[in-house]
């Protein structure tokens, strides 16, 4: 047989995430306004390792997919729980997930990805507002487990409104709760104030939270703070214009043309380039690609500052570029 | 996240919360095996209840291996000074004197045997006690024959795990293995990933069998049949391939090969590989275990003096260029590279899942 006839071996390749069927096995109403959900394999198959800090895509609908957190046990291979915030005043997809996700109902779900990872540490800051508490919780386990110190902060409107305060109750030594309504915001300067070197913040929560609490780790060593957010930042002007660009695809050795009002993501799919996606609004993760040459308008939510200047990795599902071409590790 | 700039493999690039295989049943016994994986001296021994201890190979007197001591009522003998230890590691007798010295203890690791896998824990026993080994039922349920063996390859781990996700490779390593569905444009090469987890598949159009494929099946080799692969990474230390021919109708009887093969870093530059294969047909024909045996082993041949002459100039440091169908094993250096970030905390690697932190 002989070998190296290119146009024989060349194949195709199509790059996507996990994705299934899931059925829900558990309903349950832990709060003013939040359902927790449990899911299952129809089939009672296993379901990929996942680590605190994880979440996955509902897929409710062609354009209506969601990001949740995993809030149960990563030692249970058989269930994955996520907790559901109504958000009255949104698009649709929280109150798609409150109001037709019944037991015995199959959605389809895409992942589990993390992009929010709890790393190893002598001891955490965990902070977390309303909904927020949701990649908290594994971690407070994962922390135990190993040993570590560490306190958690939660902050909500009111306790009716905050989930899983039941669960959080076995902790009480380590857990305060802090509910707006009997105390007001949370102390993130006392908190805070005193850097502790070999601590790790980890923050979830609404964006003023998010905001404040960069705001306090400041001063605190570099690689500190972590912190997932569950909606877009509002964004600067842009640096650039919304031109057209080439995107050059480094192992495909393909180059596409990205015009005015079309994402780059959007481009490469219609090329035939495989690329991951999820949230299209740069909150995610999912889409960071690796730049190899090019320099990048972020227009995302999730680079810091220094991030965005070393331009090494970009959200491809909402940045453009400021120079002509962009050289993507794709 | 994607990325070209791999981490070198040239590193202690094992997370150590993770079970590893470090041998067979049928290679711990009541003589003290020694084995040294992801850098640590071990000594194994099996107990006369069947379990198996599994500890540090150094005597915490002077420092003499263990193994080459005795395995007496249970309990390892050094053979320097007669030291005596059980398999929690705990020291319980020392000859010359009545009182065991205080604090004279090994490590004892925890460790598992399922089927005929040997599994040990060398990261934080804390973490062990919440997860299990992988332990595919091909390899343990009747109505699968198998066959397996293990082989030392002077290569980095990661770079074992690299060739077995692609598929690239074959029509220049292992031309006369693969059925033409390799070389008249394959099919698209699908690519699937979770946090911790990647796994490849693709379905061939109907061609004939190759020659190893007649003779193990006894299906004809002047008819064409369709056939389906799939690999995936299960863990740093686990990689599991399926192959199947699809017969004809009208059963249309699956004939599965399930490829287990254990990569169990010895150092940087080594790794044993631990292989068992499976099948759901002709499981009492010898010809055709013994002709499995040739290819399998001869598969792995053909790779190995180019994984080992890739790790003798610097095993992978300084990947620039990747072509498309290296996703997957892209994916395998990232789901590594974050755990190894987790478990080492904030001093972490530095590559494309540590770049945050």
């Amino acid at each position: 047989m002989s070998t190296g006839e290119a146009s024989g071996t060349a194949m195709s390749t199509v790059f996507s995430e996990r994705r299934g069927d899931l059925v829900v096995v558990a309903r349950e109403v832990r709060a003013d306004g939040v359902v927790s959900l449990t899911l299952a394999d129809p089939t009672g198959a296993p379901l990929p390792a996942w680590t605190p800090g994880a979440h996955i895509d509902l897929l409710l609908d062609d354009d209506l997919v969601r990001q949740y957190s995993l809030c149960g046990s990563p030692d249970d291979p058989h269930r994955w729980r996520i907790g559901v915030l109504l958000n009255a005043g949104g698009r649709g997809g929280s109150q798609r997930v409150h109001e037709t996700l019944e037991v015995g109902d199959e959605v389809a779900v895409r992942g589990p990805r993390n992009h929010f990872p709890l790393h190893a540490a002598p001891s955490y800051v965990f902070i977390a507002g309303g909904i927020g508490i949701t990649p908290i919780l594994p971690m407070i386990t994962a922390a135990t487990a190993a040993g570590a110190d560490w306190r958690l902060y939660y902050g909500g409107r009111s306790k009716p409104t905050m989930a899983f305060l039941d669960e959080l109750a076995q902790h009480s030594d380590h857990v305060v709760v802090w509910p707006d309504d009997e105390r007001g915001m949370l102390p993130l300067e006392e908190i805070l104030g005193t850097p502790v070197d070999g601590t790790l913040v980890y923050c979830c929560g609404p964006e003023g939270l998010l905001s404040a609490t960069e705001g306090w780790c400041a001063a605190w060593p570099s690689g500190t703070l972590h912190l997932e957010r569950f909606a877009a930042k509002q964004q600067a002007a842009p640096a650039a214009g919304e031109g057209a660009f080439d995107v050059v695809c480094q192992r495909s050795g393909v180059t596409v043309s990205v015009p005015p009002g079309t994402s780059i993501i959007d481009v490469l799919e219609a090329n035939g380039v495989s690329a991951l996606s999820s949230c299209m609004e740069g909150v995610c993760g999912t889409c960071e690609t690796r730049v190899l040459d090019g320099r990048p308008d972020h227009r995302d939510s999730l680079l810091t500052e220094d991030e965005r200047e070393s331009n090494e990795y970009m959200m491809i599902c909402v940045s453009r570029s400021r120079s002509e071409r962009l050289v993507l590790d794709l | 996240m994607t990325g070209s700039s791999l981490p070198a493999a040239d590193a202690a690039n094992y997370p150590l919360n993770c079970w590893y295989v470090v041998a067979t049943s049928d290679e711990v016994g009541s003589d003290l095996l020694a084995r040294q994986i992801l850098g640590e001296r071990l000594v194994l021994f099996r107990r006369r209840d069947g379990g198996i201890g599994v500890l540090a190979d150094r005597c915490a007197h002077r420092a003499a291996p263990l193994s080459m001591g005795s395995l007496i009522d249970d309990q390892v003998v050094c053979r320097y000074h007669g030291f005596t230890y059980t398999s929690s590691g705990a020291c319980v007798r020392v000859p010359s004197q009545v009182h065991v010295p205080y604090g004279a203890r090994v490590v004892s690791y925890p460790v598992r045997e399922k089927g005929s896998f040997v599994w040990v824990w060398l990261g934080n026993p804390a973490r062990s006690a919440t997860t299990e080994p992988a332990d595919p039922p091909e390899l343990r349920d009747d109505g699968w024959a198998t066959l397996g063996g293990s082989v030392r390859v002077a290569a980095n781990y990661m770079l074992l795990h690299d060739n077995a996700l692609d598929r690239t490779h074959f029509p220049y390593v292992h031309p006369h293995r693969i059925h033409r569905g390799y070389v008249e444009g394959p099919p698209p090469l699908t690519i699937e990933v979770s946090e911790t987890t990647v796994s490849y598949r693709r379905t061939f159009a109907p061609a004939p069998l190759v020659d190893w494929q007649h003779e193990a099946t006894g299906l004809p080799l002047d008819a064409t049949y369709v056939q389906r692969e799939v690999g995936t990474f299960v863990s740093p230390a686990l990689h599991v391939d399926e192959m199947d021919i699809i017969g004809p109708e009208p059963d249309g009887q699956v004939f599965r090969g399930v490829f287990v093969r254990a990569f169990t870093p010895i150092d940087p530059a080594n790794t044993l590989v631990i292989w068992r294969a499976a099948r759901n047909y002709a499981q009492a024909d010898e010809s055709v275990t013994e002709r499995l045996r040739e290819v399998y082993e001869g598969t792995m041949a053909e790779d190995q003096p180019l994984l080992e002459a890739i790790q003798a100039r610097g095993g992978g440091v300084g990947h620039d260029v990747s072509a498309v169908a290296d996703a997957a094993t892209i994916r395998a250096y990232q789901i590594v590279d974050a755990l190894l970030t987790e478990e080492r905390g904030r001093a972490g690697r530095g590559g494309p899942g540590d770049r945050r932190h």
